[in-house]
């Protein structure tokens, strides 16, 4: 047995004592694995790797904490409500139609950022009261969210672990709409029939007009929007308009949070951020644990054995390999999985369409952010449909998932083909 | 005093701790490497000179100037554009440090991409340091670095980098990347103002030649290769024929029409250099090592690169002698002697550059030899 192995045993398996055994938070046990493997590995308690490891994700820890201030500030003033009688209201008539429009715009701020958190926080949490009013269970609506927020991140135009894969091996990334769109948009319409539809087709109105908050839009009128629209404003232009300052996602969350004080209801501002925060700071705590343990597993040779034995496969088991390590690794950090694995896997299916398969690989890193223990999508998912058990998310979302990886392999295995056909 | 608070005064007692230790570690990062120059140095400018706005920055770099006593042509030879690419520096401060120039013109920059070295990628645990020891026996020591700039300098990245002169989209951490940013803008960010600070000196020195010096992980397929724009295929072919009568085995390729922000595409479009990108094998930055540390780096032996390499998953040959240093600075070196001596022949404008290690001295030695 390798000492890499050896150490990977060390880690999961003290991972997994904090977790079960000891009932730590996650993140704590994953500071303890972390430090379990650095000592197994001769590097004693390696501080500045612990730390060093941490700075991965604080882009996108800002963007969790400030996405839901955002979510809570449009909830609280009402916003929320007034949207979701609008659109019930509006379309109730053609609930098909209804699901496949409230998939897309949660798809939508994930399309523009490529992040399924603000995915997920921004328009999954608006469109879900929809959901559940239309009378589909919370965790069909969680897998939804979830599910929509990782087909945004990975739609076009912003596809960040396509973006990653690329600069891996020098490759521009033109020519991906196209692929993307292939990939993303049926696997959306499909998911939200397959989860929803049974549910809505025999929608009857009258049962869930009263539960419609109408009163607030006479109220308020449409300055009860602005939060919302001030952001899909705020994300259109700082991704179309070059000279748009580059001020970060979260600062955009924080000016459209910022309008939401003024166009509804009144709430105590600093409480309403307080709690904000306190709810995903379990998550924050996990992202800081995961870069620790992915800074160790770097460190003592890990990440090689698990990168080495991915790619080392023969023929076809190379594809199960994909369809498996990929998403998996993804436990840790969907982009660090299309950055650790995506270019090898890329660099070893040379042959083939490279446009295709960088997509489709992209498709296949989405996957890991349902897979535990960061699962972003599915955690942020059950927070915003109130569902204290993210596995029964996990668990519903098992078909969507399992289509989307085969869809992915599809489109990696016949890339050649698929190419010629599309001109690509 | 009740229990929970005391665990949360301890805690914070031991954060603070942490904090303290490992803030210094990485401010520490901030001092600059110690570069002795060869008595035949003649000038040291800044490359603030061609931007001032970059003066008092980390964007500020070291220019090194030897000029010969004959007038001639002139090269520029680019060091640290991606500090995590040992070779790359290492082969512009032993320029530096031994270099004599008798005809024309040679500027060194070796730590283009200074603001790079003042840390370290997370998740990739890269040594903080590398060190050799001189003939005198004293150890040098210099930073590991970063592929990108600091994010203390350039913060935040964008969702999306869009390079400014061709609309070419990448992921938004290449914001950060010197060789994704030239010809660079005056007005843009502190990246793209080093890449035009660059562009401009080549533009006012009138720069013929320019080399930047690379490393690539084992199984990218560009590798052991000089990447050329078009206009400088011509010479660079003959700089392959005496590059093979060294012993070296070096691919030459063409750089790609719709790669954009590189210098071997963007110096050749925008100046009248004739530009020249080398690329050597280092096991330290690729997906596939096993244990990241500074002697990994150093001697580039690794088990992982090994099988992989009986696996024909990698593009340059890989056996338990790894690619040491020596013979990835001795090949960048050799590069650039044989590739100047092509020029010269073609441009009628020479450079002489004397008393640097060719490459079958450099395998022969140890790179501390030639540090003073």
């Amino acid at each position: 047995m390798s000492i890499e192995l050896i150490i990977f045993l060390v880690m999961v398996g003290t991972f997994m004592a904090g977790c079960f055994a000891a009932k730590l938070p996650v993140s704590v046990s994953m500071l303890l694995a972390s430090v379990a493997g650095a000592l197994v590995g001769g590097h004693g308690i390696p501080v500045r790797h612990l730390v060093e490891g941490t700075f991965a994700y604080i882009d996108t820890i800002l963007t969790i904490a400030t996405a839901m201030v955002f979510m809570k500030v449009v909830e609280k003033s009402g916003a929320l409500d007034a949207l979701s009688s609008l659109i019930i209201e509006k379309f109730h008539k053609v609930p098909s139609l209804l699901l496949i429009l409230v998939m897309l715009v949660i798809m939508f701020p994930g399309m523009i950022t490529g992040s399924s958190t603000a995915s997920v926080l921004s328009a999954g949490s608006i469109m879900a009261p929809i959901l559940l009013l239309l009378g589909i269970p919370k965790v069909n609506v969680g897998a939804i969210i979830a599910m929509g927020g990782i087909l945004g991140m990975i739609a076009p135009p912003t596809n960040v672990p396509a973006m990653i894969i690329c600069g891996g091996i020098d490759m521009p990334y033109v020519g991906f709409t196209l692929p993307l769109a292939l990939l993303t948009f049926p696997l959306a319409i499909l998911f939200v029939l397959l989860l929803g539809y049974k549910y809505v087709r025999k929608l009857d109105y009258s049962l869930i007009e009263g539960q419609l908050d109408k009163e607030i839009r006479k109220t308020y009128g449409v300055k009860i929007y602005l939060p919302i629209l001030t952001l899909a404003a705020l994300m259109l232009a700082d991704s179309l308009i070059p000279a748009f300052p580059d001020v970060g996602t979260p600062v955009l969350f924080l000016i459209a949070a910022f309008v939401g004080l003024f166009t509804g209801k009144k709430f105590k501002v600093l409480e309403t951020a307080k709690d904000a925060v306190q709810d995903v700071l379990p998550v924050m705590g996990i992202l800081m644990g995961v870069g620790m343990f992915i800074q160790i597993m770097t460190l003592t040779g890990v990440r090689g054995l698990i990168v080495n034995a991915s790619i080392s496969m023969p023929g076809p088991l190379l594809y199960a390999a994909m369809g498996l390590a990929i998403p998996a690794f993804g436990a840790i950090s969907a982009f660090g999985s299309a950055s650790v694995l995506g270019v090898p896997f890329t660099l070893a299916m040379i042959s083939g369409n490279q446009v295709l398969i960088v997509a489709a690989l992209s498709l296949l890193a989405g996957v890991g952010d349902m897979v535990p223990p960061t699962a972003l999508a599915g955690i942020f998912a059950a927070q915003v449909v109130d569902e204290p058990k993210y596995t029964r998310i996990l668990k519903r979302s098992i078909i969507p998932i399992a289509v989307q990886i085969l869809y992915a392999l599809t489109f990696i295995i016949f890339s050649t083909p698929i190419g010629k056909f599309l001109g690509i | 005093m009740k229990k929970h608070t005391i665990t949360a005064l301890l805690l914070t007692v031991v954060v603070a701790a942490v904090c303290v230790y490992s803030g210094n570690l990485f401010l520490s990062l901030r001092a600059d490497d110690v570069i002795i120059p060869s008595k035949d140095l003649t000038e040291v400018r800044m490359l603030s000179d061609y931007l001032p706005k970059l003066k008092g920055t980390r964007g500020d770099t070291a220019i090194y100037i030897f000029k010969g006593e004959e007038e001639g042509g002139k090269a520029l030879v680019l060091g640290g554009t991606h500090p995590n690419e040992p070779s790359s520096y290492t082969s512009a401060v032993i320029l530096v440090e031994n270099a004599k120039v008798t005809v024309g013109t040679l500027y060194v920059i070796p730590q283009a991409a200074r603001s790079a070295f003042t840390h370290n990628d997370s998740q990739e645990a890269s040594p903080l340091y590398v060190h050799f020891e001189n003939s005198k026996g004293e150890v040098r020591k210099f930073r590991y670095g970063s592929r990108a700039v600091n994010p203390i300098d350039q913060w935040p990245d964008p969702d999306v980098y869009e390079h400014a002169s061709s609309g070419q989209l990448l992921s938004g951490s290449e914001t950060r990347n010197l060789n994704r940013a030239y010809p660079g803008r005056e007005d843009g960010n502190l990246t793209e103002q080093v890449a035009f600070a660059i562009t401009e000196m080549i533009k006012k020195e009138n720069i013929g030649l320019t080399f930047d010096l690379h490393e690539a992980s084992p199984e990218y397929p560009v590798i052991n290769a000089t990447v050329a724009h078009e206009k400088s295929m011509d010479f660079a072919a003959f700089g392959l024929f005496e590059l093979d009568m060294y012993g070296i085995d070096m691919a030459l390729e063409p750089s790609p029409v719709n790669l954009h922000g590189l210098t071997h595409r963007e110096l050749g479009d925008y100046t009248d250099t004739y530009p020249l990108l080398m690329e050597t094998a280092n096991a330290s930055q690729g997906r596939l090592r096993g244990a990241t540390n500074e002697k990994l780096a150093l001697d580039g032996k690794d088990k992982f690169y090994v099988s992989a390499g009986e696996l024909g998953m990698l593009y340059v040959p890989y056996d338990e002698n790894g690619h040491p240093i020596e013979e990835r600075v001795g090949r960048h070196l050799q590069g650039v002697l044989s590739y100047t001596a092509a020029y010269n022949d073609f441009s009628g404008t020479p450079i002489v550059i004397e008393n640097v290690p060719m490459y079958e001295e450099m395998i022969a030695a140890k790179v501390g030899d030639y540090l003073n």
